[in-house]
């Protein structure tokens, strides 16, 4: 059943003007969508997916990298030495006239897994599926700040308004469920910086922006909307029987509108969502030895509604760690990281092996990582008790697991002191082309028109790392 | 979507084609005079290139520049020997015989880090020399050269501007012949009167349609209380104009519609078409992380008042757009109302603080929200469809880089209008309150806020104040301006948009298209008066065809292009364009009138004939691009929520002021024009009805039909309460007996009487719900009266959403 639909002006971007260009250009319209074709249909991608979901557990504010997953010894051996200037002159300049000295981690790492993968002791728990994940530690940003991070992350752009990486999967692939929205938000205590940005559809119809859901909140207050409790529930399908049957004389009186009959549909799919909604982010339905894997906390509960959330055919959800940017550790890092890394490693580590006993990590693709790393030098406090690190785009760390990224390896390395990309530098417009291709899209061809030309999610950049993918 | 996969094979055959023809070549016949042993020659460096060159390009450089593979990456092609002699976006590429000098050499040397091609690896030492031997010997190009084709010429200003001189949107408007109808029946004799039909009328013989008969009167009531005012008429104004119209079948329909037209809310209403092309909104796209408030634009609201103003006073659109541009430099008193009208700008976005994102948010709601041109995508290199040459779009940053920006909160610089004029209570009270946060700014004197050093005046000036301007009745409206910068800068080309990579320098002046004289502006300031002279001239053709082509749009349910943002080469071609040039023409005849225009329009049969489908018509046309039927439009949340609040008797129609909360517990009854948008973070019901963010200019709205909106229906507070209210109207609790109750809903809500069968089947919930109504019943949180759920019930209804 589909229950969306447009009129031709929704998608008029696509029409004439891609229509023309496909022609001069000699191939086939591919725009994803066909003018007439309902917004949320599902649609075929370039080639078969690998994945079908991708979940994407955003650490925002920027986790440091050498006190989580690239382990640096010499920068160790060289911790309170202060940093040359010849190096010094690498930080980018926001960084650089508040660079102290060199910091090493002060945790200890170990190898995990057949693969020998160095985690620190932050992650125990996520470090035992060592095998399954793929670090990446040569991500390159562009900005080194907060806002254009999450946007270059988010939306392919450091500072214009773009499509999100949600709403380009929704518009190429459409939503699979008919109960529950195809791209999801989930964070707790507020909304992180940039807000509403990070998940915006920007210049395409708003079908495709993200629905955010505040999961501090619980039970019915999760989606706007979802439900009231002033009314029986028979009262209500009673209600919605007469609105139906209103609509349904209304449309046969008004034959060949499409709309009508959309509407009469969509009005029954807001119906089962009230309590499919409720009932997705109801986590009373799970066993408490599921509940206890992921632990009654807010960061367990956000992964839980992730997982239960992917098993309803939600394409894309993003969860991250909370408002603003918990992971900003400019103070303190120790203690602050220390905390963060407490609350999610367990509920990390149970989501991937829930998902695998479930026979889900395949066809699902995990995402941890930030908008940037951090300095390998401290950032100047006057406490010495408090220092903390300052941001750093040259050379940051994410990891993938699952669907159809080859488990156990590293992949791209900084030099010795976390400076800066030493081999394999991955830009952000990399990345998107890589998780599009596990979703079936060649980025180059998934393309929206608007404002007289082809948008894409990489613009004119990326390329597919295919070291890191399984053939 | 298979052309990926075709892509390598269409390569591969290429290039055996090639290498055929390359392999045949030397094998001509005759003697070996001069010319044939150069053509010889040629044949050998011919053969070298197909042998030696060409599978490396195929191998490692066509994915990105060849016209098989569709890309030209950074503009370069090396399938032909023009592209590589002229280059891309770069430089040439190729110097033939100077390898060292030829940037194609340079890159796949790996010699400069910012320029390494093939990106993903250095080619093998043998490769870099045979492609150094290649240009050493002339650079030759493939036997069977494409020369110049449609894909090489993207880009190509000078073959645009010729594309552009036979353009339609690019002609003047001249006037136009109405067409003669021809033989029209008797059922459609009407259709020769209006000039508007005669061009429909015109197409549609055309296509060999017909037009359908006209709306009855109980639809053309809704039908043009809706498009003029945003409101639905009540059951006794649809009552009125049936008799109206059977005592005075040719008066009473043009008397209705000046009725309306002349209403306080036809600008309210047709406000807001214009506040989605000019990107409203009350705050700016960005907030503060400490405070977590957004940036408020207190003052935004007056221009928003300015634009419901011209309309309803029905300025004409050209004073009305150069008063937008250049209100400030007209001759004004600096507090006279017309000074709002600078908001156009100043309300923008002001983007993350980054000049040139604000002067691109600029120049793309002047030169694609006015003129239906995108000029924006000439910010990097030549617009690649349409003749904009790059310079145009630093000619206009020029212009905008000498208009300096007030600070919304800065009210010594944004003069007190008296166009709003709050109670002596209202004022009263904002005094009161204002005083008590200016003694916490001053109590907070020198003091920084710990985590990030912030003075803490500043903060509450921010916040508490900021929001008080914004929100608080009495407060004073002030024109958000802009102003002069004493000394304009010099502009120049940024080359690939790089700030750091000055080109040339510009100077400030209109469009190349459409100024081909390309007339320097004075030096001595911005040159926005003379912007807007050339946008608001009866001689630019693109500004009243847009604007016509809007309201078309708004109130036919469908546009003549319907790409109505974009005119240019790569915009839809108008479906009927004699109709739209006249209309344009007939615009700028009655002095840009546009109230003149929407009844022209409404005044059509054209507008008024009736929306049902007509089979045989629905096959030849099922879009109804000829319009051989009314289109059935959805109404607008803004449209929805008004209505819900006048069938709830409970509609605040009052003109003007600050902006509301739209939802929430403190909901304003005003109309939802006067609501409170917040650009960085759009409200979630706004959002789920296609209200268009207001980042960027808006083309035009789509209609989506998800979930949420019928969430919102079913559950929303809003709702919930205007049910409530019609259920306890003494109006309806007077009313003895269920079915009169239920006849009574459908008149309020629906506007038209039920007939039997919706009766009985609505009595069905009353009986429903009656059962919990029984005096021996426990309470409970649940409602019992069955007239909420009947009222709600019809609120939902496809037919309380849309207009036929």
């Amino acid at each position: 059943m589909n229950p969306f639909v447009s009129r031709r002006q929704l998608l008029q971007s696509t029409s004439l003007g891609s229509i023309a260009l496909a022609s001069l250009l000699h191939e086939p319209a591919e725009a994803g969508r066909a003018p007439e074709e309902s917004p949320l249909s599902q649609q075929s991608p370039h080639f078969p997916a690998r994945v079908k979901r991708v979940i994407h557990l955003f650490m925002n504010g920027g986790p440091s990298q050498m006190d989580t997953f690239d382990r640096k010894p010499e920068l160790n051996r060289l911790d309170g030495k202060p940093l040359p200037d010849s190096v010094k002159k690498q930080l980018q300049p926001t960084q650089r006239n508040r660079a102290g000295n060199l910091f090493g981690s002060p945790f200890q790492f170990k190898r995990y897994g057949e693969c020998g993968l160095e985690v620190s002791e932050l992650f125990p728990n996520v470090a035992r599926h060592a095998d399954d994940l793929c670090v990446i530690r040569s991500m390159q940003g562009e900005i080194a700040n907060h806002t254009p991070g999450l946007l270059l992350t988010n939306c392919g752009h450091a500072t214009l308004p773009r499509p999100s990486l949600g709403s380009w999967l929704l518009y190429g692939l459409g939503n699979e469920s008919d109960e529950l929205p195809g791209f999801v938000v989930l964070c707790p205590r507020g909304l992180p910086t940039a807000q509403s940005r990070n998940w915006t559809s920007a210049f395409m119809p708003g079908v495709y922006q993200g629905t955010h859901i505040d999961t501090e909140n619980t039970g019915k207050q999760i989606v706007a909307n979802l439900t009231r409790d002033d009314v029986r529930p028979g009262s209500q399908r009673a209600q919605l029987a007469l609105t139906q049957f209103l609509n349904q004389r209304h449309a046969a009186q008004r034959p060949g509108d499409e709309r009508l009959e959309s509407r009469i549909h969509t009005m029954e799919l807001a119906f089962r969502m009230q309590s499919a909604g409720t009932d997705a982010f109801d986590l009373s339905q799970e066993p408490a030895h599921i509940r206890e894997l992921y632990g009654e906390t807010t960061q367990g509960r956000n992964m839980l509604y992730a997982r239960r959330l992917a098993e309803r055919g939600v394409r894309y959800i993003q969860c991250y760690h909370g408002g603003g940017q918990p992971w900003d550790n400019h103070g303190s890092i120790v203690r602050n990281i220390t905390r963060l890394a407490k609350e999610s490693d367990q509920p990390i580590a149970a989501l991937l092996t829930d998902l695998k006993q479930r026979g889900m990590l395949d066809e699902t693709l995990v995402i941890w990582g930030g908008e940037m790393g951090r300095t390998p030098t401290v950032q100047q406090v006057k406490d010495p008790t408090k220092v903390g690190r300052d941001h750093h785009i040259d050379g940051y760390t994410v990891w993938m697991a699952g669907g159809g990224v080859r488990g156990g390896m590293t992949y791209g390395a900084t030099d010795e002191l976390a400076m800066a990309v030493t081999e394999n530098k991955v830009t952000m417009p990399d990345f998107h082309a890589t998780v599009l291709h596990q979703l079936g899209f060649n980025h180059k061809r998934l393309t929206y028109r608007y404002s007289g030309r082809d948008f894409r999610l990489t613009d004119v950049h990326g390329r597919v790392i295919d070291t890191i993918l399984n053939s | 979507m298979q052309a990926c996969f075709h892509r390598h094979a269409l390569l591969r055959l290429t290039v055996l084609a090639g290498l055929v023809a390359g392999a045949l070549m030397p094998c001509g016949t005759g003697s070996l005079r001069a010319e044939e042993r150069r053509t010889n020659d040629s044949a050998d460096e011919l053969r070298f290139f197909e042998q030696k060159i060409r599978p490396l390009l195929v191998e490692h450089c066509y994915e990105c520049h060849s016209e098989e593979a569709g890309e030209q990456q950074g503009g370069l092609l090396l399938d032909r020997r023009s592209g590589w002699i002229e280059g891309g976006d770069t430089s040439k590429a190729v110097v033939p015989g100077e390898p060292d000098t030829s940037l194609l050499i340079t890159a796949i040397r790996y010699d400069n880090d910012d320029l390494q091609m093939p990106p993903e690896q250095r080619l093998d030492d043998e490769a870099i020399a045979l492609f150094e031997q290649w240009v050493r010997r002339g650079a030759h190009g493939p036997a069977d050269d494409m020369g110049e084709t449609e894909f090489s010429r993207l880009g190509d200003q000078d073959y645009l501007f010729d594309q552009a001189e036979n353009h339609w949107a690019f002609q003047p408007v001249r006037p136009v012949e109405i067409p003669s109808p021809g033989a029209i029946d008797t059922e459609h004799e009407r259709w020769g009167e209006n000039a508007i039909d005669c061009f429909v009328l015109d197409a549609l013989s055309s296509a060999q349609l017909t037009p359908s008969p006209p709306a009855d009167a109980t639809t053309l009531t809704r039908r043009l209380y809706c498009d003029l005012t945003g409101l639905p008429p009540t059951f006794e104004q649809v009552t009125a104009f049936q008799e109206a119209t059977e005592v005075d079948p040719d008066g009473a329909t043009p008397r209705l519609i000046d009725q309306l037209i002349e209403s306080p809310e036809f600008g309210q209403h047709l406000g807001r078409l214009w506040l989605d092309v000019v990107r409203y909104a009350d705050t700016d796209n960005n907030y503060r992380p400490d405070t977590r408030t957004p940036h408020y634009h207190p003052f935004a609201f007056s221009y928003r008042d300015y634009v419901v103003r011209s309309l309803n006073n029905d300025k004409p659109y050209d004073q009305f757009l150069k008063e937008q541009i250049a209100a400030d430099l007209m001759g004004f008193a600096g507090d006279a109302p017309e000074m709002a009208a600078l908001g156009f700008y100043a309300s923008g976005p002001y983007s993350s603080r980054a000049q040139n994102e604000a002067l691109d948010d600029w120049i793309d709601v002047t030169t694609r929200g006015l003129m239906g041109i995108t000029v924006a995508c000439a910010r990097c290199h030549d617009h690649k469809f349409e003749p904009v040459p790059t310079a145009d779009y630093y000619s206009l940053r020029g212009v905008f880089a000498a208009v300096a920006r007030v600070n919304p909160l800065d009210e010594t610089k944004q003069p007190v209008l008296t166009s709003y004029q709050p109670t002596p209570s209202q004022s009263a009270d904002f005094a009161k309150k204002r005083s008590a946060i200016e003694a916490k700014i001053n109590g907070a004197a020198g003091k920084k806020a710990k985590n990030n050093n912030r003075p803490i005046a500043q903060k509450i000036r921010e916040t508490e104040l900021a929001e008080l301007l914004t929100f608080h009745p009495g407060a004073p409206e002030r024109a958000m301006v802009v102003a002069e910068r004493k000394q304009p800068p010099e502009s120049f080309v940024f080359v690939r948009g790089d700030a750091a990579a000055r080109g040339e320098a510009v100077p400030r002046r209109f469009l190349k298209i459409l100024d081909p004289q390309q007339h320097a502006f004075p030096e001595t300031n911005s040159g926005r008066l003379q912007l807007a002279d050339k946008i608001a001239s009866p001689d630019n053709p693109l500004t009243a065809r847009v604007f016509v082509n809007r309201v078309w749009g708004y109130l036919i349910g469908s546009h003549l292009v319907d790409t109505p943002s974009d005119f240019g080469l790569q915009g839809a071609p108008p479906t009927h364009p004699r109709l739209l040039d006249w209309l344009a023409d007939d615009f700028i005849r009655h002095d840009w009138s546009v109230k003149h225009l929407v009844r022209r329009i409404v005044m059509s049969q054209t507008y008024q004939q009736s929306s049902r489908t007509r089979e045989t018509a629905a096959v030849v046309d099922p879009e109804n691009r000829w319009l051989w039927r009314a289109n059935r439009k959805h109404l607008t949340i803004e449209v929805i929520r008004d209505s819900m609040l006048l069938v709830a008797g409970r509609l605040d129609r009052r003109i003007g002021g600050h902006p509301e909360r739209l939802w929430g517990d403190d909901y304003t009854r005003r109309r939802a024009i006067y609501g409170f948008i917040n650009r960085f973070n759009l409200d979630p019901t706004l959002r789920a009805f296609d209200f268009p963010a207001p980042v960027q200019t808006q083309p035009a709205r789509g209609e989506s039909i998800v979930a949420q909106q019928a969430l919102f229906l079913m559950n929303s507070p809003l709702v919930i309460d205007q049910a409530a209210a019609i259920a306890s109207a003494d109006a309806l609790t007077r009313i003895e007996g269920d079915e009169a109750k239920v006849e009574f809903l459908f008149r309020t809500i629906l506007g038209r009487e039920p007939v039997a069968a919706e009766v009985s089947r609505t009595l069905k919930l009353v009986e429903f719900q009656q059962r919990f109504q029984k005096p021996d019943r426990p309470q409970t949180r649940f409602i019992v009266s069955p007239w909420p759920l009947v009222a709600q019930a019809l609120l939902m209804s496809n037919e309380f959403q849309y207009v036929d």
